[in-house]
């Protein structure tokens, strides 16, 4: 067995190399000054240095266009085109692996160096059956004949916890889920019993319960073969759970590195302690004392007393597609101007529930009352016209799809507008104005592409499009998954502040915990179809009483800052109605 | 597999324009520019070599070539445009209604263009000239319609690219109309389309127009095109070598311009989308 | 460096393997696919000989000029007319017509009064052996030049490729054909620039004799294959499989082989599927221009004689080759590429 990293002296490298304490066995992978530019001489990775000792675990966190996945690329010599290392090196053992050739690569590619990436299922191929692909890389590293090479692959499936590896075998990468196929791509990635194993965003697409299982099986790996694990995430949890050492980088550069549990209890830099707090701030760390429990800051307005009949009532709603039951009996409601969160993971048909209250899917049976409308007896004309009277508005996951790519902003926010067709043109520029300045974004981007903007930006926008008409109700679908951590913060505030100083309620769907945790005032937590528990928020996380929400719960990375599990539930606009 | 960037230089794209220019040019006021009436027959002066009173000589019946050849300009390029034209009518909108309007449309009308596509192209143009009276317009309505396929796939790719977006998903919850929602998202993103096949469908107009006149189908003699002109310097090539070069060039070359000129404009399309990948 | 000591294998236990419900699946799902195929192509099989027969009603066109001559009477076309069934309905003569072509029977023509299938029959072979020739040729090098711009893509050999692609695509059938003949009949003098000899008879000159008009043929199919291919190919290679197939260490060659070419290629070889009416509606200008009795040559001059049953036999005849060809061009997309069956 390898020596424990604790041994080693870790310190981040600048270009300047530190000599290591003499005691410390040498590294196994060394970066050095390593600058990586585009054919612009812009740098998008500068003057990175630091060792993977072998046998540890290295985590590097950063948020996207730090350059973490550029650094992997760049040590496996996979970067893209038009990019290349403008200075520095990097070694692996002794090989110099910057001046490295075909030959050299592929004695090194899947036999000593290999990774695994997000996305899993994109990065097989989709026109053959997964085991073929895994029979292709044992034949191709390790030289075994067809029989033994299906053998071994069937092993490996099952040891990756594929235990039906008979029918996965044959299967196609799109007959796989999410976690099903990273499993595969991991036994891909160790068959060959490599040294250096990098995990880039590994987890990052999957539900927090498959996630805590692939996590598990990285780190079982890791210590049945000895590997040396490079976990690479923007979740600061993911990597404080699995990892010994953590960096952290920023915009191109190294920020802080260290030990995980150094780094994280006790960070130097600002930009770490941001990340941390904000982890916090939106993170489920719940205790089991209720009574434990944060107390509004200072200066927040509590929420308007709700008015007695809920503003969405939803009853025994049954959804099918084909014959697949997709919602089994949903009972739901939603107050003015509160937030309800809808927890639910791949396949629980909560996006099935937003598409129902606005007619894109037909239920068999159940009610759907707006106020007093029963939005399941809709059809065409009545359907549209309730459509146009805005009340309810609809907000998707990934903004660069849900805008107009030959539109500019101004244009798409406003088509609500539009699309009463009795507005004058200075009447709607001033709404459109109202709303960018609403989600606060700068009014002058109206005349902007979306592609111009960041992601967060692009999110604000779309929440104008659907603010500038005075909705009573938004639904939104996943709205901060696509975002990176400090944008995510900026839209979870925002919600906030339009529920409570707008009174627009809200239903939250998502399948991370964290993010729901942070703004729902109450919470319903969707397994296979079906509501198995709901409450407020506070109440929820902090004692669940069925199963699966436990398990979720459990499945959560946690924080490992030194600090005891506190009672940290988001710190705004929790209240006790 | 190492990539080294290639250059971008747009230099076939100034060609192409440069000859199109001239094209225009010749259509425009070819008959006017032609020394001699194309038609006037000479029998004392047949055959001949390049002169200083006939650039391009005489044919067998002692007509000036290069008049011909001008006057040809008109006729094959007029026809050739007028198919395209033909082509679009009768191809964008199906298309567009394919996407948008019910499945029974969109299967029957899928049906009728793969059977035009099952059609054999020239064999087919052939026949329906020829069997329906042999001349210039039946040529072009048969070409015309041969092609629409072309637009048809191409206006009913570029809708379908759009149609199943989030942002049109968006328009619908708000309460837009279908009229609506192709009016503003979706015929920004079929006329560039259709655009580029335009100028790729010229290009392919004019070979085939070509080809028929070659063969003296749609035509009627003493008539010059530039496919006749091309089959007539064929017969008469003992006496004048050099005679096929003329209008062969004049056609390829028109026939490339065209085809740059659609490659020029899908490189412009699709670049503002790898921007934003 | 040891896994787990993981449970024997089915197999190993000497129990049956419990794999066939997904094999069965798979099965269904390729029979299924099938099945979709044949949906497409009857129909459109169906409208397509209705558009040729239409051609021919519209026409107007009867053999009573043929068989009365310029002493024709009204009443004698008429009843000439009525004599060949040609004044029913458009429908009962469609299916009428169609009836005969099922069981083989194309009609006769109205020029010499020969079987139309007999005359099918003697030029099939001819046409066949061009478009067939033409066809290897185009891609066989179309392939290698469009694997060749991919694999050394930004070389010389890249843009020599790009440069010929883009002329040959402008040059018309009938200018290369006319291109070639200058070349190697009477420049070089290798070729025959006319006329036919049947394979059974002189197998070397049958190959002398179609060399040229295959290559013709061919240049379209090259040109347009390589660039297909070329763009396919290279906007595959930035998908995330690729990376994952190198990153497992697999060699460049088989990277290419087995995982590049068999999902970018799926664009180019739905674009073969299209160019294979065009090489049989182009191989008239060859005939033409080589004199060969061929289906293409038989089917314009009957156009021009107003001989309608031949011009619609022949047409006939190359609607089944291109939907048999389209069907085979699919099922082996379908079987390359399993995610586009599930798609359809």
């Amino acid at each position: 067995m390898n020596s424990p990293a604790t041994v080693v002296n870790f310190e981040p490298r600048g270009g300047r190399r530190e000599l290591a304490a003499p005691h410390s066995p040498p590294a196994l992978l060394t970066v050095e000054g390593l600058t990586i530019a585009d054919r612009q001489g812009r740098k998008l990775v500068r003057d990175v240095g630091f060792d993977v000792p072998l046998g540890g675990t290295i985590g590097i966190v950063g948020e996207s266009g730090s350059g973490k996945s550029l650094t992997c690329r760049a040590v496996l010599g996979l970067l893209p085109a038009g990019l290349e290392v403008a200075s520095g090196s990097i070694r692996y053992r002794n090989t110099d692996l910057l001046g490295l050739g075909e030959r050299g690569w592929r004695k090194l590619r899947g036999v000593e160096l290999s990774a695994v990436f997000q996305d899993p299922a994109s990065y097989l191929n989709p026109s053959i059956p997964v085991g073929r692909q895994l029979t292709e890389a044992l034949r191709s590293t390790l030289g075994l004949d067809k029989r033994a090479a299906s053998e071994r692959a069937f092993h490996l499936l099952r040891s990756v916890g594929l235990a039906d590896a008979e029918t996965v075998y044959r299967q196609y990468p799109f007959e796989l889920s999410g976690g099903m196929a990273q499993r595969v791509l991991i036994a891909i990635a160790v068959s060959a019993g490599p040294q250096l194993l990098i995990a880039d965003e590994a987890t990052t697409a999957l539900d927090a319960t498959v996630q805590a299982e692939v996590l598990d099986l990285l780190d079982r790996l890791r210590r049945a073969q000895g590997l040396t694990l490079i976990l690479v995430s923007h979740d600061l949890a993911v990597v404080s759970q699995v990892c010994d050492h953590v960096i952290v980088m920023r915009d191109g550069a190294i920020v802080e590195a260290g030990p995980a549990a150094r780094v994280l209890g006790r960070p130097d830099h600002a930009y770490t302690r941001s990340l941390i707090d904000n982890h916090h701030r939106y993170g489920v760390e719940a205790s089991g004392n209720p009574e434990e429990r944060v107390a509004p800051l200072p200066g927040i307005t509590p929420a308007p007393t709700p008015a007695p009949v809920p503003l969405l009532q939803i009853r025994n709603l049954r959804a099918a597609y084909g014959n697949r039951a997709v919602l089994d009996g949903i009972d739901l409601h939603v107050e003015r101007g509160e937030i309800l969160g809808v927890i639910g993971e791949t396949g629980s048909g909560k996006t099935t529930i937003l598409r129902s209250i606005l007619g894109l899917v037909t239920p068999e049976t159940g009610s759907i009352n707006l106020e007093d409308q029963d939005l399941t007896l809709l059809r065409g004309k009545e359907l549209r016209a309730f459509r146009r009277s805005a009340k309810v508005q609809y907000v998707f996951q990934d903004p660069l799809r849900s805008l107009d790519p030959d539109l500019p902003l101004g244009v798409s926010i406003g088509e609500g507008l539009d699309l009463t067709g009795r507005i004058l043109p200075w009447q709607r520029d001033t709404r459109v104005i109202e709303a960018l300045q609403a989600v606060g974004l700068d009014p002058a981007l109206a005349g902007r592409l979306p592609r111009d903007l960041s992601g967060g930006q692009r999110q604000r926008a779309v929440l104008a499009r659907a603010l500038v008409l005075n909705p009573a109700l938004l639904l939104m679908d996943e709205p901060v998954s696509a975002l990176d951590s400090v944008n995510r913060i900026h839209v979870l505030q925002l919600m906030r502040q339009l529920a409570e100083e707008r009174g627009i309620a809200q239903i939250f769907i998502s399948h991370d915990l964290g993010s729901i945790a942070g703004v729902a005032d109450r919470v319903a937590v969707l397994h296979q179809g079906q509501i198995v528990e709901t409450g407020k928020a506070a109440a929820v996380l902090a004692c669940p009483t069925h199963p699966y929400t436990r398990r979720l719960l459990e499945s959560m990375p946690r924080l490992q800052d030194g600090h005891a599990a506190a009672p940290h539930l988001a710190t705004f606009g929790i209240q006790e109605k | 597999m190492r990539v080294r960037p290639r250059p971008d230089t747009g230099l076939p794209i100034r060609i192409a324009f440069l000859i199109l220019g001239i094209v225009a040019t010749l259509v425009l006021a070819g008959p006017y520019l032609a020394p001699h009436d194309p038609l006037a027959q000479n029998p004392y002066a047949l055959l001949q070599w390049p002169s200083q009173d006939h650039w391009l000589g005489t044919d067998a019946f002692g007509r000036d070539v290069l008049s011909r050849l001008l006057a040809g300009s008109r006729v094959s390029i007029l026809a050739s445009l007028l198919s395209v034209a033909i082509g679009l009518l009768f191809g964008v909108v199906p298309g567009l209604a394919s996407v948008f309007l019910n499945r029974h449309f969109e299967w029957l009308s899928l049906r009728l263009i793969d059977a035009l596509m099952t059609l054999p192209f020239l064999v087919f143009a052939i026949a329906m000239t020829a069997m329906l009276g042999n001349g210039l317009v039946q040529a072009m309505f048969a070409v015309g319609i041969l092609i629409t396929p072309a637009f048809y796939r191409v206006s009913r790719a570029a809708a379908l690219s759009v149609v199943n977006s989030d942002y049109i998903e968006a328009a619908r919850l708000m309460g837009a109309s279908t009229f609506f929602i192709i009016r503003r998202h979706v015929l920004s993103k079929v006329l560039p389309a259709v655009a580029v096949t335009t100028a790729a469908m010229a290009g392919a107009c004019l070979s085939i127009v070509a080809s028929l006149t070659f063969l003296g189908i749609g035509v009627v003699p003493p008539e010059p095109t530039w496919g006749g002109l091309l089959a007539t310097d064929l017969t008469t090539l003992y006496e004048r070598p050099f005679g096929p070069f003329a209008p062969g060039l004049l056609i390829v070359a028109t026939v490339w311009a065209l085809n740059a000129l659609a490659d020029g404009l899908r490189d412009r399309i699709t670049q503002p989308q790898e921007a934003q990948a | 460096m040891t896994l787990a000591s993981p449970v024997l294998t089915p197999r190993e236990a000497g129990l049956p393997s419990p794999a066939p419900a997904i094999r069965r699946k798979h099965w269904i799902s390729r029979l299924r696919f099938l099945g979709s195929l044949l949906a497409i192509i009857i129909p459109v099989f169906l409208l397509a000989t209705f558009i040729t027969f239409l051609l021919g009603y519209a026409s107007g066109l009867d053999p009573a000029a043929g068989i009365a001559g310029d002493a024709a009477t009204p009443e004698m076309i008429a009843r000439i007319r009525a004599d060949y069934g040609l004044d029913r309905p458009v429908l009962i003569q469609y299916l009428d017509w169609m009836g005969g072509i099922v069981r083989g029977d194309f009609g006769t023509s109205w020029f010499n009064g020969v079987p139309v299938t007999q005359l099918i029959l003697q030029r099939l072979p001819i046409s066949l052996s061009v478009a067939s020739a033409a066809l290897l040729i185009g891609v066989t090098i179309g392939s290698l030049l469009g694997i060749g711009a991919t694999v050394w893509r930004g070389s010389l050999f890249d843009r020599c490729v790009t440069i010929f692609a883009s002329i040959a695509s402008a040059l018309p059938p009938f200018v290369v054909t006319i291109g070639l003949i200058l070349i190697f009949s009477l420049w070089l003098n290798l070729l025959p620039s006319a006329g036919y000899i049947p394979f059974s008879e002189d197998p070397g000159g049958w190959l002398r004799i179609i060399a040229i008009p295959a290559m013709a043929l061919s240049v379209d199919i090259i040109a347009d294959l390589a660039r297909q291919l070329r763009t396919g190919l290279v906007a595959t290679l930035s998908e995330n499989y690729v990376t994952g197939a190198i990153v497992r260490g697999l060699s460049p060659r088989r990277v290419l082989f087995v995982h590049v070419l068999r999902n970018g290629a799926g664009p180019a070889l739905s674009m073969l599927a299209l160019r294979v009416p065009m090489l049989i509606g182009g191989a008239v200008v060859t005939e033409s221009i080589f004199t060969m009795p061929g289906l293409g040559k038989m089917a314009a001059d009957s156009a021009l004689r107003g001989d309608v049953p031949v011009v619609q036999g022949t047409l006939v005849v190359s609607i089944l080759l291109v939907l048999l060809c389209s069907l085979v061009i699919n099922l082996l997309l379908g079987m390359l590429q399993p995610a586009a069956r599930r798609r359809n």
